[in-house]
């Protein structure tokens, strides 16, 4: 038991890095297809300029950047859970109660997972991390 | 005063993740057996397909990580569960998760359970609530 508390508790904060990591890239996808449209996903890719979906990319984009190379990852994904939260209750909930139905799982999923980063921070595999070694060096 | 906060409550931001991604989870096991909320491709399920056995695991992994009971042992099924519904169900369809409905879905889950397995399940839960009896 205490063995395995041991693995635990150095194997969390790399874990953590690595939900950072892959949360990024899926949100990245998003960004990409908006902005640019590539890869392309029918009714979303490439947005008009300056419209409330290429704004989203936009933020997608930036702060998805931030939080995958885990830079400023506080802040990036607290701003992302905030757009997630936005994205949820503008473009899911009015269609139907249940997430399942209203196709906003995701949506959900992500804002609370930000919301966690934004707390929990970066964890060893990152720009943050390193920055934080160079200072104490 | 803002990192005191901030440490004070990323705990229990853990067990607000692991209860959201649970109920989230558990909502996949009772549409399939429940038809709650009821979703029409569930319809046609035989009761001895591979996504029977899925919803058997959505249904009680994701009842026991929204509780927070057994968390590393349900989330290790949960993310596993979705590391082969990736595999098996969408990653065939295409390269990248964005163009499958729910391939992201997936990805997601899988790694938030897989961190799950670590890191436990904070304060607020049943597992914490063994703990301290």
């Amino acid at each position: 038991m205490q063995k395995l508390d041991e693995l635990c508790a150095t194997w969390a904060p790399r874990l953590l890095s690595l939900l950072r990591f892959m949360t990024a890239l899926v949100i990245l996808q998003y960004a990409l297809t908006k902005l640019f449209g590539v890869p392309y996903l029918e009714g979303l890719a490439n947005q008009p300029a300056f419209s409330l979906y290429w704004f989203t990319g936009v933020i997608e984009l930036v702060l998805g950047t931030l939080v995958l190379l885990g830079l400023f990852t506080r802040y990036a994904a607290f701003i992302l859970s905030g757009e997630m939260a936005f994205a949820y209750f503008i473009e899911h909930a009015p269609h139907n109660f249940f997430p399942l139905l209203n196709e906003g799982n995701e949506a959900v999923l992500f804002c609370f997972t930000f919301l966690y980063l934004a707390a929990a921070g970066s964890g060893p595999f990152s720009l943050d991390a390193a920055l934080r070694q160079n200072k104490r060096a | 005063m803002f990192d005191q906060v901030r440490a004070a409550w990323t705990p229990h931001g853990l067990s607000l993740l692991r209860i959201i991604s649970g109920l989230l989870f558990l909502e996949h096991g009772t549409a399939k057996y429940l038809q709650l909320p009821h979703l029409a491709a569930f319809d046609s399920m035989t009761w001895s397909s591979m996504i029977d056995l899925a919803g058997i695991v959505e249904f009680t992994t994701g009842a026991l990580l929204t509780v927070g009971l057994f968390t590393p042992i349900a989330a290790f099924l949960a993310s596993g569960e979705m590391a082969v519904a990736y595999f098996t169900t969408w990653a065939p369809r295409s390269l990248l998760p964005i163009l499958t409905p729910g391939g992201d879905l997936a990805v997601l889950y899988c790694f938030v359970f897989f961190y799950l397995i670590f890191a436990g399940s904070g304060p607020w839960s049943l597992d914490a609530l063994l703990k301290r009896k």
